[in-house]
């Protein structure tokens, strides 16, 4: 703090060796430059084309959320809003209340976020996130090598109840994968809703429900993947 | 321009938007943000990128972002009396730092002489900052400068000239040689 006698001036290019040398270049994190990519892959597919249907519920208007990222269900969603309230599921059960409320939560998180609460570089940064957030630890594995690379982990509380969300994408879609405790044993169901996919099971601990509006076939095999993983761990 | 052509000319510069938002901010959690907001932001103005190097494009935006950010953080409070070089901080960075030092001593010097320059920049005002990482660390010369930073290019100069003046008296008192 007491004032110093200014150092003999030397060159700018000694200091500029020195700065260069020796000070910090901060290298952004990889899960920075891996959740930019999916932030730059919604923002396409929500400034993608324009929106060819409207659900009072899920829509607020400007937001185009049949585009691109919703991709094929386009044509479906519109079926499907025409036809909603006595919808029957693929698998010949009626739509409930919880899975309209799943399809919701997923549609908020992808218009407003957040996503992700937590990024991940694998399950070993998602899984320790969930401690102190949560009665109950979740199960965490990353499908990368199946194709569906795991984004991260965040909360959601829906009807009173707070689940652990993990979200996956594949291609430019995104699954959100809704964990909660307690079920029974339950196979893999499937149902449709406007033109989104759920898939529902139960392990004996856990239910879970994936939502994305990839195609059927494909978040069925994310499920089967998802719970033969969960299994082996 | 579609998300391919914006990832393939704008990502291989990330590290050098993050590394001026974690300068400029110097908090890890609102460089990712400040980075992530321009991402998105300069996605949304692609269009206004041209051909040739996109580097000062994104740095600006960046730069742009981070000091919206710094605002904020003063909740709009202007720094009229900010200094140009922070000596309490300074100060205090490098007791803190050398306290920490516990490396190899191979190490020891460099790992001082790091500690003293990143103490040193990091005191810094914000404006007299971001024209040493632009011009030392990232090469740019004072036109680019003066576009990234909105100022013309005789102020780039002088606050160039009054950060290496603050840089290097800063630096003597440790009788820095090499």
């Amino acid at each position: 703090m007491t004032p110093h006698p200014p150092a003999p001036e030397p060159d700018d290019d000694v200091l500029r060796r020195q700065i260069r040398r020796h000070a910090t270049r901060h290298a952004a994190p990889e899960a920075l430059r891996a959740g930019l990519r999916t932030q730059l892959a919604l923002a396409e597919a929500r400034q993608a084309t324009p929106p060819a249907t409207a659900t009072h519920a899920l829509a607020r208007p400007p937001w185009p959320w049949t585009a691109g990222l919703l991709g094929a269900g386009a044509a479906l969603g519109l079926a499907c809003a025409l036809w909603l309230p006595l919808q029957r599921s693929d698998t010949g059960g009626p739509v409930t209340l919880a899975d309209a409320t799943l399809v919701q939560a997923h549609v908020q998180a992808l218009r407003a976020g957040p996503l992700t609460q937590v990024l991940s570089t694998d399950r070993h940064t998602v899984k320790p996130w969930f401690q102190g957030r949560l009665s109950f630890a979740p199960t965490v594995v990353d499908l990368a090598s199946d194709g569906f690379p795991l984004l991260g982990g965040r909360i959601s509380t829906l009807q009173g109840q707070t689940l652990a969300v993990l979200t996956y994408t594949r291609d430019r879609h995104i699954i959100s994968l809704f964990i909660e405790p307690g079920s029974t044993g339950l196979p893999l169901q499937q149902q449709a809703v406007r033109g989104f996919h759920l898939v529902h099971w139960g392990d004996g601990a856990m239910s879970y429900w994936a939502v994305s509006d990839l195609a059927a076939g494909e978040l069925a095999r994310f499920a089967q993947r998802w719970s033969a993983q969960a299994a082996a761990q | 321009m579609n998300r391919q052509v914006f990832e393939a000319r704008v990502l291989p510069h990330l590290d050098a938007g993050y590394n001026l938002a974690r300068w400029l901010l110097r908090d890890v959690q609102a460089a990712e943000d400040a980075v992530q907001e321009a991402a998105l932001r300069a996605f949304r103005h692609a269009h206004t990128l041209h051909d040739g190097d996109a580097r000062p494009w994104w740095l600006a935006i960046v730069r742009n972002t981070c000091f919206t950010a710094l605002a904020r953080r003063r909740q709009g409070r202007l720094n009229h009396d900010e200094v140009d070089f922070d000596e309490v901080e300074f100060e205090a960075t490098l007791a803190s730092g050398q306290a920490a030092a516990t490396d190899p001593a191979a190490q020891l010097q460099r790992t001082h002489t790091r500690q003293r320059i990143d103490a040193a920049i990091a005191a810094l005002s914000p404006p007299l900052r971001e024209v040493i990482l632009l011009r030392e660390l990232e090469d740019l010369d004072y036109a680019a400068i003066a576009a990234i930073t909105g100022v013309p290019i005789g102020t780039v100069m002088s606050r160039l000239s009054r950060a290496r003046a603050r840089l290097r008296s800063a630096l003597a008192r440790d009788h820095l040689g090499d």
